[in-house]
């Protein structure tokens, strides 16, 4: 036998050799001095490192006692508080900005109709399936999600600045794109603006006011390129009471929860998260020893509706098949027209609308303990969750 | 996706058993993470919390891997509040001063803990979960590597810690004049 390596010599003391293995080792260091002298070196390193990892050791104490009974709710930590606040600084801001950017500026002002307009052309050019849908784009911390598309639903947009000078500075510049008749310009603007708020982190959701009974196919390349840059959730979540069955899950979140196909699901859960009305996380496992979450969420009704400043309605959606056909240059001339068109009317019937069919976002979000990428990687994957 | 997938189910009775063999090791282990004995006992709790409702397969590896990441989490934000905390630690904390023992073993825990920072971080990760209790193989699983490289990567972390401790001593004294 050659010489024994460091890392089998550590091993064969950390008695993490094989009894064959030790064997072998014993049998070269009787009859080798240097690696006998070697494993007596090794012996004392190691004693000594345990030495000097035991003083920046924890204080002994007493284990405490384990509790099942105070499963739920899990214990909140100091930083579990923190985080729905932020949260709830980002609504106010939203709300602030939505009324002051409201339907009320629509009505003041032509251009900043023409710039939720045309907003909503690029947010629509986006996935190629093009089917109809809100996207409301708000700036704020690193936060939460994305996505649904459910067809022949209304079609609105809202844009809330990340702050009033941005706001007002693309507004113009818009308007500038706008008066001039080209339809192309205000679309790069438009895109320019969303690459720079995907670049600092802003938050990009798609609202759907209704899940179709049958969710569009998914994933889109569309869908893909937007996952990638999609932002986390906010805030922790804590798992309430036994697993669900896929039907129990399906009725809460009224849809298919999300789940990455062909991971073996080790349970389903119901979710409690601020800002959603019901949550479901499907718990599932990469490898023997790593689970991810898959959380499907549907966002709290109440807080959409006050955010959520409409541009376009229902009547609209007519052509939402076909102006996908055409393109996306088409489809934003196309929506720049109907927005001028009826500039006032529509906020009015967005309204109404939402009164009877409340608008809530379907959030899915991906979490376990892997890089970002990993994660990214895997919610591109999603699929609805089916038996 | 077939509800026949769903694995057997862990027992809160199971939970306990490993609650009791890996409680101590958990804590130590993210003692070295956020160094603060209180906050760690909070994250294993926390992490036990959170084995009771996921009850994960193998509870020991993932009780450490959802550690771990809390861990990490908690010391972004620690990072983000320490202006605040250095007001709070400003403020007389003691009546009694700290016997010479006492500065002497702080003196020392904080010179291993600027040794293990000097590690690379999968070469700390062994080193840790190592000393936590886990075994070459639940290291293996732990960090994704071969099992085979365990003894080598704790072979070189262990050198390096000491390299680093005695450098980090000679240097003090060096300054201390």
């Amino acid at each position: 036998m050659s010489h024994v390596d460091d890392g089998t010599l550590h091993a064969y003391l950390d008695g993490e050799l094989s009894p064959v293995e030790s064997q072998d080792v014993e049998a070269h260091i009787a009859q080798c001095p240097g690696c006998r002298d070697r494993l007596e070196e090794e012996r004392a390193l190691i004693a000594r490192a345990d030495e000097l990892l035991g003083l920046a050791a924890p204080p002994d104490r007493a284990t405490p006692p384990f509790r099942p009974g105070d499963r739920a709710p899990p214990v909140r930590l100091w930083w579990r508080v923190r985080l729905p606040l932020a949260w709830a600084a980002t609504v106010v801001l939203a709300l602030g900005a939505g009324m002051y950017f409201g339907p009320g500026a629509l009505r003041r002002e032509q251009p900043a109709a023409d710039q939720r307009t045309s907003d909503l052309a690029a947010g629509r050019a986006l996935p190629p399936v093009a089917a109809p849908e809100t996207v409301v784009t708000h700036g704020a911390a690193p936060l939460a999600v994305r996505r649904t598309r459910a067809p022949a639903a209304p079609t609105s947009v809202v844009v809330e600045g990340k702050s009033v000078a941005k706001d007002k500075y693309t507004g113009e510049v818009v308007a500038d794109g706008a008066s001039a008749a080209d339809a192309a310009r205000p679309e790069t603007v438009v895109a320019l603006r969303a690459r720079d708020e995907l670049a600092a982190g802003a938050l990009k959701q798609s609202v759907a006011p209704r899940p179709a009974p049958a969710p569009a196919a998914f994933p889109l390349p569309a869908a893909q390129e937007r996952a990638a840059a999609v932002a986390r959730m906010v805030g922790p979540y804590a798992l309430t009471g036994p697993p669900l069955t896929l039907d129990s899950a399906r009725a809460l979140v009224d849809t298919d929860p999300y789940a990455v196909p062909d991971l073996p699901v080790r349970g389903i859960y119901r979710a409690r998260l601020i800002g959603f009305s019901a949550v479901v996380v499907v718990e599932q496992a990469l490898d023997s020893s790593t689970a991810i979450d898959v959380i499907t969420g549907r966002q709290a009704p109440l807080s959409l509706q006050a955010v959520v400043v409409t541009g376009a309605a229902r009547a609209d959606t007519e052509n939402a098949a076909e102006r996908a056909v055409r393109g996306r240059a088409a489809a934003a001339s196309d929506s720049i027209a109907a927005a001028e068109r009826k500039p006032e009317a529509a906020p009015v019937r967005a309204r109404g609308a939402a009164a009877n069919r409340p608008a809530t976002a379907l959030v899915v979000e991906v979490r376990g303990p892997l890089s970002a990428d990993s994660l990214a990687a895997l919610e591109r994957r999603l699929q609805p969750l089916r038996p | 996706m077939p509800h026949s997938a769903f694995r057997t189910r862990l027992m809160p009775e199971d939970l306990a058993d490993v609650y009791r063999t890996t409680y101590r090791a958990l804590v130590r282990f993210l003692y070295r993470k956020v160094w603060d004995a209180e906050r760690a006992e909070d994250i294993a709790q926390e992490a036990f919390a959170r084995a009771l409702v996921h009850k994960p397969a193998n509870a020991r590896g993932w009780l450490f891997v959802v550690a771990a990441n809390m861990a990490r989490d908690d010391a972004r934000r620690a990072a983000r509040e320490r202006r605040h905390l250095t007001l709070l630690k400003s403020e007389p904390a003691a009546s009694a001063p700290p016997s010479d023992e006492a500065l002497h073993t702080e003196g020392e825990r904080s010179q291993v803990r600027a040794a293990l920072e000097q590690l690379t971080p999968r070469d700390r990760e062994v080193l840790l979960l190592w000393d936590s209790g886990l075994s070459y193989d639940e290291i293996a699983t732990q960090t994704g590597l071969a099992r085979g490289a365990i003894g080598t990567t704790l072979a070189r972390a262990r050198r390096r810690l000491l390299e680093a401790f005695e450098a980090g001593r000679t240097g003090e004294h060096v300054a201390r004049g």
